[in-house]
Formats: structure tokens, sequence, C-alpha cells
């Protein structure tokens, strides 16, 4: 099947549009085959996908706009294909534990649609289209914060809404002067980002595109000072909207770097090292110092994803395969973290409709099964080896270190503020004495509940234990992508510092 | 043999997961038979292991590959030289003996099942620890024994949060998420340290870097050297990381015996034994650590000696016996480290059960105070602790005599005459504290019938029986003291006394001997016929000092914890959303002022729109030709 | 001798006419004529840059012009009956429906 990666996109939206006319009644269970599919889909797409090679794969090609050279191009390649298949299971899962009664229709169909954009961002290789998925993420999102969220649902939504899209004008400026210079050099048109690959450009080009793209990307990430819209649209958001915030959304940020800013413009990133690594820090121990003073379970697990997106940030400008890797790998793992936990914050605040840790105290003793697998997760939050939190953490710390030692140790500082906040969260809700009333007589998990979380602790053990199936051809088309940044780098002090591992191993 | 190397490392987490199934039900005596089971399995794996490493070398078995990128990759790599096979000896031996203890101990706890997992899993997470042929792997068991003593120190984690005025620790899950979070700090130096090695060596195994040291420079060695040592000082809870383990008394005796005691706080110094071969290059940082042990070796002995809390007393004398082993590690004497580190790990886990049978007759009273005369009800306990306490306090002919003797006979061997003398007295101080605490327990006039309503009575006799093979090791291990030597140096350092220290061993050991008797003479003085209370000297500065740990828990608490946890609200509230979200927030106040404020351009008056519409254009005209006349 | 400036300056002075004509009066049927005399001021002017350069796409634009303000002023005017029908005015100070 040649137009994989079309279905892939474009299933369910067609399924999301026939939603409207499903039965209110049968809508939940609508959603959940839908999204089965879809997964499967993309499971199969893992499984034709051929990991050794770290190029472009299953490439379609149709041109919309030929004389400004916009096209319909879809590629997938190691980077992507994971998100790809993190996103749908993200969505599968989250469809399985939904509790919301209200309106369970236009939620199924929105979750649809957003399952359109988030996968159509990833698999875009043209500029414009990449772009269009990148903005219509936004509504369906707005959509589901604004309508089902808590009590500043609108301040939230707007917010988020509006910060991220003054983000991504600023990048959509950048894109439009970057296929200028293309024409300005080649004489034609062209949108395609591998067609801007070829691209050699001045390093003052260079900066200026590159403080363009890095303000889109940055406020997605988000990155320090850019990230205070996360925690409204987190603390406001239903369960299943922060689950994909932060299992996807975030992870469209990091990935526009990947994709965009390293292989286009190596110079500049690479002299943006220090400034990004700076900012980065700040993310990591300062997000977490705050984290640690939250009182609301889900704020202390919203901003735990800016102190990991962090990490994350470090390992892209790692500039070697190791903290590219690592850092891809960290996106993964945080995407299943980060949503399982925000889905077990979720199944205490459909018991009790309050997130405030000083409510809970000795959950452990009533609901065993839950502490349990938020043990599990908490400990794969911190980086636990043999855990999938640890693969990712310690490859981009390692891959850092070559940039700067001192930096490293500050942001491996993460391992010990992480496991503060996580386990102060952990002693005041789980252990101690049940001190509450009301909280003697809570359920423990039901088996929806169990459906959707099992998987994700599989996963959690699977991917710690034996993380090779997918850090290989993650790691084939980073190596890939730094050889080729190698290439291209202008600068010597670029190319001293980007390493490519690809040119060693020809030696040996 | 591979099977056998399989067998041992897996047995234990097989426990585990079986264990794991029943952690939601009622206790079930099969979980604890199964571990217990699969636990002798894998101590007789490890014991066959070390028969066929003694007659055929190291044997190295590699798993599979777990992370590669770039140019690392790391392997489930595991080997078994004569290092780690007397780990794994030590550890499937103390954890077997452990476990059977347990089903004892833990009889009427609503965790039986959960208890013997965690207990299993830690074994597993040791023996990766000590199995692992790269630092990766190393660093998987470290973090995994963290994790398992995390869950072992809070498994009461039910209990409410108390607070105490001399012991700083409020609750078992507080002293769990303490030691995990004092470890982490050292793991965090570990962590670089690998970043290092790798970086530098381009791989993690051992015997890579191993090959690669003569030709790395000295100052990337010192750092390497440092950073490790840092990892294993949490670990090991050296100076200034050592609050946690007093405080990880908290959990169950057994896991104390267990995990704080015999196995994982040796971590460390398995770490500095394993890594020899650095540390030999690097004699500063060597005598460093020799300084750091003797000095925590007598600062942990200090705090022992007005301990009023039995599992505490017993907790100190284990720090401070870790001092004595990376003294004599930081001294080049690698396999007096780790035979003093096995003959510690049996008659130190001997103790604390022996405490655990003590708690568990006075329904977990811990204050000595509130003891004595107990030996008239449980001779078998008073028994085995005097033995242990024996064998600690170093007398010929138990365990501790030969090991700690030599490790004094190294410091004087070095020239190193402050830390023999440091040493020394520390050895006298350790017999004196070790029976202060039997004779309080189980000597001297009654207490406990005033002070509490127990009925102390022994405790069932399969534990007894079940602690037999400590004591008796505790008893002859000494003796394989040459066998010892023999097998240890195939791979380690052979450490030789000059002729001198040769000539005059005799004076040494009857020296030390002297001050161990008159430790022991001292503390029966005092205490054997009863406790007779010293107001003056308990109120005095010394004993006050030592009595709060030298305030440095305090300190911990007042000048990092506490300012953390401010400066983090600070942050929040201040910083964060006072300062960056009013940002962001004044820029779209500032957008929605402007925009309210124009509106009232829109009259809705038609020849008013004609009027700015002429302005405009009368602007861009202007611009116009401004901008022509400029260029 | 008339040259071309003089018929821009006439073309401006009318266009001034009509552009304060637009600016100042009240009369919605006011600002038509005034609209209409601007739309002539620039025909004139593009009749005379036409016949200048002599290329005739100028006098071909100015006839567009006159098409165009022929049609305006038919769909204008039938607004305009339609709006005195309903307000019974055409003063635009009393036509501030739009007021923000």
């Amino acid at each position: 099947m040649d137009n994989i990666l079309s279905i892939l996109i474009f299933f369910p939206a067609l399924a999301g549009l026939l939603g409207f006319i499903v039965d209110k009644d049968s809508a939940r269970a609508y959603g959940i085959s839908v999204a089965t599919i879809e997964f499967l889909l993309a499971l199969w797409l893992w499984m034709i996908f051929d990991g050794s090679n770290g190029g472009m794969q299953f490439i379609e090609m149709v041109p919309l706009i030929a004389d400004f050279g916009i096209s319909y191009y879809l590629g997938v390649d190691g980077i992507s294909l994971f998100i790809v298949v993190m996103a749908t299971l993200m969505v599968l899962l989250g469809m399985i534990g939904l509790s919301i009664k209200k309106d369970i229709k236009n939620m199924i169909i929105s979750l649809l649609f957003l399952e359109m954009t988030m996968v159509g961002v990833f698999l875009a290789l043209d500029a414009i289209i990449f772009y269009l998925f990148w903005e219509l993420s936004l509504v369906p999102m707005l959509y589901i914060i604004g309508a089902w969220g808590g009590p500043r649902r609108v301040y939230a939504a707007v917010k988020f809404f509006l910060y991220t899209f003054f983000g991504s004008l600023i990048m959509l400026v950048g894109m439009l002067f970057l296929a200028y210079l293309y024409h300005d050099i080649t004489g034609v048109w062209s949108f395609a980002i591998t067609d801007w690959y070829a691209l050699v450009l001045p390093f003052k080009y260079q900066m200026w595109l590159f403080i363009a793209f890095f303000f889109g990307f940055a406020i997605k990430v988000p990155m320090f000072p850019f990230h205070t819209w996360l925690p409204y649209a987190h603390g406001q958001a239903p369960t299943i909207g922060s689950v994909i915030l932060a299992a996807v959304l975030l992870k469209m940020g990091t990935y526009g770097f990947i994709r965009f800013s390293l292989p286009i413009l190596p110079d500049a990133s690479v002299e943006m090292i220090t400034p990004i690594a700076i900012l980065s820090l700040i993310m990591i121990v300062y997000t977490a110092m705050i984290a640690y003073s939250q009182k609301d379970m889900k704020q202390v697990i919203a901003y735990s994803s800016v102190s990991h997106m962090g990490i994350i940030m470090l390992g892209v400008f790692a500039m070697n395969a190791e903290g590219i890797s690592g850092s891809i790998f960290l996106m993964l793992s945080h995407g299943v973290v980060s949503g399982a936990l925000f889905m077990l914050v979720g199944v205490i605040y459909d018991r009790r409709h309050t997130k405030m840790m000083s409510e809970f105290g000795g959950l452990a003793s009533v609901m065993p099964k839950y502490a349990t697998i938020f043990g599990i997760m908490l400990m794969a939050s911190v980086g636990l080896p043999l855990t999938i939190g640890f693969v990712g953490e310690f490859l981009v710390l390692l891959g850092f270190y070559k940039i700067s030692p001192i930096m490293t140790l500050i942001a491996g500082s993460t391992i010990i503020l992480g496991a503060v906040y996580m386990l102060s969260l952990y002693k005041q809700t789980f252990f101690g004495p049940v001190t509450n009333q009301e909280n003697h007589k809570l359920k423990d998990l039901d088996k929806k509940e169990m459906m959707s979380l099992l998987p994700l602790v599989a996963i959690v053990v699977w991917l710690g234990v034996y993380p090779k199936p997918i850090l290989e051809p993650i790691d084939n088309s980073v190596k890939h992508l730094v050889a080729f940044m190698d290439k291209k780098a202008k600068t010597q002090e670029a190319k001293d510092i980007i390493i490519s591992t690809t040119l060693i191993r020809e030696e040996k | 043999m591979e099977n056998l190397v399989y067998i041992a490392l897996f047995a234990p987490l097989v426990g585990s997961l079986f264990a794991a199934l029943f952690a939601m039900t009622p206790k079930n005596l099969i979980t604890a038979f199964v571990t217990s089971g699969l636990l002798f399995v894998s101590w007789v794996a490890s014991s066959s292991l070390l028969m066929y490493v003694m007659d055929h070398g190291t044997i190295s078995v590699n798993m599979m590959e777990w992370i590669a990128a770039g140019n690392l990759t790391i392997d489930f790599g595991f080997q078994v030289d004569a290092i780690t096979a007397v780990m794994m000896v030590v550890v499937t031996t103390v954890s077997t003996v452990v476990h059977v203890y347990s089903i004892g101990y833990m009889e009427h706890d609503k965790g039986f099942n959960r208890f013997f997992s965690y207990l299993s899993a830690f074994v597993f997470s040791m023996m990766i620890l000590v199995m692992s042929d790269n630092f990766a792997g190393l660093f998987i068991g470290w973090e995994g024994v963290g994790v398992c003593s995390w869950l072992l120190i809070g498994f009461w984690y039910h209990k409410a949060d108390v607070s105490t005025d001399v012991n700083p620790s409020i609750s078992p899950s507080w002293a769990a998420n303490e030691a995990f979070i004092v470890n982490r700090i050292a793991d965090l130096a570990m962590l670089i340290g690998i970043f290092l090695i790798y970086w530098n060596v381009g791989s993690l195994n051992y015997d890579v870097f191993f090959a690669a040291i003569p030709s790395l420079e000295n100052s990337l060695l010192v750092s390497i050297g440092i950073a490790l040592f840092i990892g294993a000082m949490g670990k090991s809870a050296q100076f200034p990381l050592h609050t946690w383990l007093a405080d990880a008394m908290e959990g169950p005796t057994p896991v104390s015996a267990l995990i704080h005691a015999a196995t994982m706080v040796t971590a460390g110094v398995y770490l500095v034994v394993r890594a020899n071969p650095l540390y030999a290059e690097i004699p500063n940082v060597s005598l460093f650590i020799a300084y750091l042990g003797t000095f925590v070796a007598i600062f942990a002995a200090s705090m022992a000696l007005v301990n009023r809390d039995l599992k505490r007393i017993i907790a100190y004398s284990t720090l401070s016996q870790l001092g004595y082993m990376f003294a004599a590690a930081g001294l080049g004497a690698y396999w007096v480290a780790l035979f003093h580190l096995a003959a510690h790990a049996f008659f130190k886990a001997l103790l604390f059960l022996g405490a655990g049978n003590v708690m568990h007759a006075m329904h977990d009273e811990l204050d000595i105070f509130k003891m004595g005369g107990l030996k008239k009800a449980m001779r078998g306990t008073y028994l085995y602790m005097g033995l242990a306490s024996l064998a600690l306090a170093g007398i010929f002919p138990l365990a501790g005599f030969f090991s700690k003797d030599t490790i004094l006979e190294v410091a004087f061997n070095e020239h190193t005459y402050i830390i023999w003398f440091v040493l020394w007295i520390t050895a006298g101080l350790t017999a004196f504290y070790s029976f202060r605490q039997v004779f309080l327990t189980f000597d001297g006039d009654e207490r406990y019938k005033k002070e509490t309503d127990a009925h102390p009575h022994e405790v069932q006799n399969f534990v007894l029986v079940a602690m037999a093979p400590l004591a008796i090791l505790a008893i002859i291990f000494g003796f394989f003291m040459n066998p010892f030597k023999e097998f240890a140096t195939t791979i380690l350092p052979a450490y030789e006394m000059s002729e001198h220290t040769h000539h005059i061993a005799w004076i040494l050991i009857i020296v030390t001997t002297l001050i161990a008797v008159s430790g022991i003479v001292l503390a029966y003085k005092k205490y054997a016929n009863g406790l007779v209370r010293d107001e003056k000297m308990e109120n005095s500065f010394i004993y006050k000092l030592l009595q709060n740990q030298y305030y440095i828990p305090k300190f911990y608490m007042e000048f990092i914890a506490k300012p953390y946890k401010e400066i983090s609200d600070i942050l929040w509230n201040k910083v964060d959303m006072k300062v960056v979200d009013a940002t962001v927030d004044g820029i779209a106040k500032i957008i929605y002022f402007t925009g309210d404020k124009s509106r009232k351009m829109q009259t809705g008056n038609l020849s008013d729109y004609l009027n700015w519409m002429g302005v405009g254009a009368m602007l861009l005209i202007v611009i116009t030709a401004l901008s022509m006349s400029l260029s | 001798m008339i040259g071309l400036s003089h018929y821009m300056i006439l073309s401006g002075l009318l266009f001034s006419i009509g552009l304060i004509g637009v600016l100042r009066r009240k009369n919605l049927l006011m600002l038509f004529f005034a609209t209409e005399i601007m739309l002539n001021a620039a025909n004139i002017a593009f009749a005379a840059a036409s016949h200048y350069y002599g290329d005739l796409s100028g006098q071909m634009f100015a006839f567009f012009v006159i098409a165009v303000a022929a049609s305006e002023v038919a769909v204008g005017l039938g607004l305009l009956i339609v709006l005195y029908k309903k307000n019974g005015s055409l003063d635009l100070d009393n036509l501030t429906v739009m007021k923000g």
C-alpha cells in the first residue's frame, strides 16, 4: 500500500465526519474502534518500515500549487515514525479511559480531528502542509479545553490558543522567507523541507531564520520563559486534553527543532547552543522547584512536564547521535509516562472531584492497585533504570556532556529534584494514615481504567528493558541527520561540535 | 556454567514476581516458601560459581544488547570473577537467612506477601549490581537497590508523621524519601563519572576502561575517581551523606539486617574494590578515601556511644565499620576491605536479626533504657547478640578479629599512624558501645516491667535455627582468611606487609585486643548491674551534641530542606506568577487596552471615517515621498 | 500652449474639490456627487496622460471608470432611496448605527 501515510492522516478525520451521524450512545464505542484501527495502521506502518534505512520512506508527493512549489508531500523516517505510533496509542488509551459524560459525541469527534492534525504534523514534509496541520491542531484542543475544562477554562483555552498562535505566525514568516531565499538562489519556488535541506545559507540569514523558527517551536515546547500557558491549560483541561497535550502536542515543538532548525540551519544551531542550553537549564531546575511547591497534583505533573521538556531540548542541541537519539526516545517516554500520570490524576479526580494533595493521604491502603501503577509511573518519571524514563534521560545527559560538563551537572540535578517533587507528591497522597473520611470508601481502579493504564505499564517496562526495537531505527535516522549536518555545516566551529558518528565508524 | 549465572541472577526475580502476584491478597505462606526456596537456589548457584571461579577463573556472559545509540553500546553483560563471586555468596547467604527469618518476623503483618516480593526484588537488584560487567549495568543495580530500599524502609507507609526531639525521622515514608533523595545526589556524581569514562574511553565495560587507564591523563583519572567515589559515598552513607542510614531504621528489622547492614550499604566499598586499577593510579584520592573512612569510623562510633535506640546503635556501628572498609580500600589493601565486608555482613546481620527478636519481644519498643534483664526470657537471642557483638568488637577467634586487625596492621604498615591511631581508638569505642547495648538489653535490672507492658518471650525455634548459619560464619569465617586472600588476590592486587610490620604484628594484635577488652570491661562495669543514670553527664554539651548527631540532621533540615521549600514557594508565587506570567498577561492587556481606547475612533459616522481615511492617505503619501527622497 | 501639467493641475484641483466635498459634506447624496467629481478628475488625468504618451490604454481606462461610476451610481442611488425610506434622512450625523 503506497498511500499508507495519507490513510493514516485522513482516516480519523473521515471517521470523525461520519461520527456526526453516529448515535450518541454508541459514540464512545465508535471512537474506540476508529482509534483502534488507526493504531493498528500505525503499527502496521512500523512493521513495514525499514529500520535500517535512515532516510525518508513511503514518500507521497502530489503538487498542489505548482507555481509556488507547494505540494502535498509526506514521508516518514525513524524520527517521526514512533511519535506517530505513540500519538495514535495515546488517543486510543485516552478514549478507553474517557470518563466524560457530557457531549461525548462532540468529544469523540474533536479527538478524531485532533488525531488527524497530530499525525499530519509529524508526517508532513512540505512546510505549508506542516504549518497547516500545526495550526489546525490548535482548534480541537481549544474546543476540548474550552468546552469540557474546569472553572477558568475559557481563560486557559484562549491563552493557549493565542500564545501558541502568536509563535506560529513568526514561524510562518520564517518559512516564507526561507522559501523566498530558496527562490532567490535556485530560481524555483519550493516549500519542500527536503529541498530546503540542500540549501546552504549565509550565517546571518541562518541566525534570523533560527530566531523566527525558535519562537514557533519554543512556545510550543514550552521553553522558559514562554511556558506559562501550560500550567493553565493543564490545570483547566479535562483529563483527556491533558494527556494528549502532554504526550503529543508538546512534542511538536521539539520535533520541529529536529526537523527544521538542525538540518536547515546547522551553523546557527551550533551558534545558539549556549543560549538554548541556558534556557533549558532554567526550565529544568526552575520548574522542578516550582513543581515542588504546588498543591494541586495535576499542576505538579504539568510543571514536571516542562522540566522534562528541558532535558529533551538539551538532547536536541547536544549535536551528537547519542544526545539526539536520546531526546527523541525521551519524547516518547515522556509522552507515555506523563500521559499515564495525567490519566492517574484523572482517576482520582473522577472519584473525589478534587486534585488537591492535602485532601488525600494514605491512599495506598485504600487503593493498592492505583498506588502500584502510580508508583511505577513515578519511578519511570524520575528515570529509574529498566524503566522507559531512564534510557532517554541517560542518553541525553551523556550526549550533552560532550558539549559542556558543567551544564550537564546542572541538568543532571533533574534526577535529584525530580525525585524530590515526585516523592513528596507520593508521600502526601499515598502514604500516612487515611485522615480524610471521604477517602475511606474510595474504589480501586475499575476494569476500564485498568485497560487504559496496563498497556502503558507494559510499555514502560518493556522499553526500559529492551529499547532496541525503537532505539535502533531512531538512531539510524539520527546518524543520517548528524552526518548530514556535519557535511553541510560551513563554519569550522560547527564542524568541530557536530560529531558525526558514521564517519568515525567508517574510519574504524 | 552460563546457566548457573542466569539461575543465580534470575531466581530472586522470579521469586519476587511470583510474590508480587499475591501482593494484594492476605497472607499466604507459599510466597515466603517460594521466594526463600528460590533464594536458596540462587545461593547454591552462587556457591557453585564460587567453586568454579576458584578453579577456572572468570566467567563472562553477554545476555543481550540493552542500549545502543551513536557510538555507545551497552550490553546486559555479566561476569563472575573472584570479587563478584564473594559478593554473590555473601549476598545470597545473608538474604536467604533473612528471608527465612522474616517468615517468623512478619508473621502477623498485613503486607506479608508484598514484603517478600520487595525483599527478593532487592536481592535481584543487588545481584545485578555485583554481577554486571559494565558501569551502566552497575548503575541499574545501584538505582534498583535504591528503589527497593525506598519500598522497604517505607514498608509501613501507613504510619503517621510523628516528630521526635532527638531523632529527625518523622515516619517510615519520610525516611524512605530521605534515603532515596540523598542517594540520588550521589548517583548524579556517579553518572558524571560514567559520562567521563564514556567520552574518554568509548566504552563502559570494566575491562576496556581498566585497560585504557595507563593511557589516560592523571587529572582525568582523578576526576573519574572522585565522581565514582561520591557515588559510593551515597550508597555507603559516608559523611556528609550519612544521615539517611540511621533514619532508614524505620523499616522492618530484617530489611535493616539485609540492606542497611550486610549488602546495599557495602555497595560503595564494592565499587572502590572493583575499580581498584583506577584507584591504584590515583594515590591522593585513595588516601583521601582512607582518611574519610577513618573519620567516619570514629564519627559514627561516637554517636553510637550515647544513643538509646537499639537499632540506631547498630546502624551507627555499621557506618563505623564501613569507615573501616573504606580505610582499608583507600590504603590499597583491597582484599582486606573485601574480607572485612564479608565478615561484617555475617555478624552485623546476625546482630540486627537479634535486635529484631528483642523488638518483637518488647512490642516494638526500641529504647534500651527501658529494657534490661532480658537474658532470662531470651537466652538464644542473648547468645547470638553477644556473639555478634564479640565479633564486632574484634575478639579472637571471631571473624571480626581477623578482618579488623588486618586493617589496623595495614594502617600501621602504610606509616599512616594517624589512621592507625584513630581506628585503634575506634576499636575501643566499638567494643564499649556494643556491650553497652548488650548489657543494657539483656543484663541488669528488669526495667521493662515498670516502663512497658511487654511480656518478653523467645522467638520461634525455626527463627533461631535460621540465624544459626550467620552465627557459625561469624565464628569460623576468620579462619578462612588465608584461602580468601589467595582467592581474592587472583584479580585484586596482593597486599604484602613489610618485614618490619610482620615482626611487630603480634604487638599490634595485643594492643588492639587490649583496647577492645578494656572497652568491654568498662561497659560491663557501668551497665551490667543495672542502669544508673548520670544526669550531669547527660546534660553535658558533648553528650547532647552526640545525642543530636552533631546537629547535622537539624542543619540539613534548617539550611537545605526548608530553604529549598521556601525558595520554591517564592519562585512559584512571586517569580512565575507575578513576573513571567504577569508579563505575558501584561502584553495581552496592552493589546486589549489600546484596542479599547482606539475603539472611540469608530463613531459610526461615515464622515469621520472618511476624515480618518484622508489622514491615512496623506500619511502614506508623505511616507512615500520621504522614502523616495531618502533613497 | 496648454501642456500636460495644466491638465494635471486641473485634475488635481477637481480632485481636491471632490475630496473636500467627501470629507466635509454631511448629506450622503452630496457625497456621491463629490465622489463623481473625484472620479472625473481621475478621468481627466487619464485622458491627458494618454494623449501625452500617445498610448490609448489611458483613454480606455477612463471609459472603464465612467462605466464603473455609472453602475455605482445606479446601485448606490437605489440603496440611498431605501435608506431614505427607512430613516427619513440622509444626514450622516444621524446614521451612526455602527458606533463601536
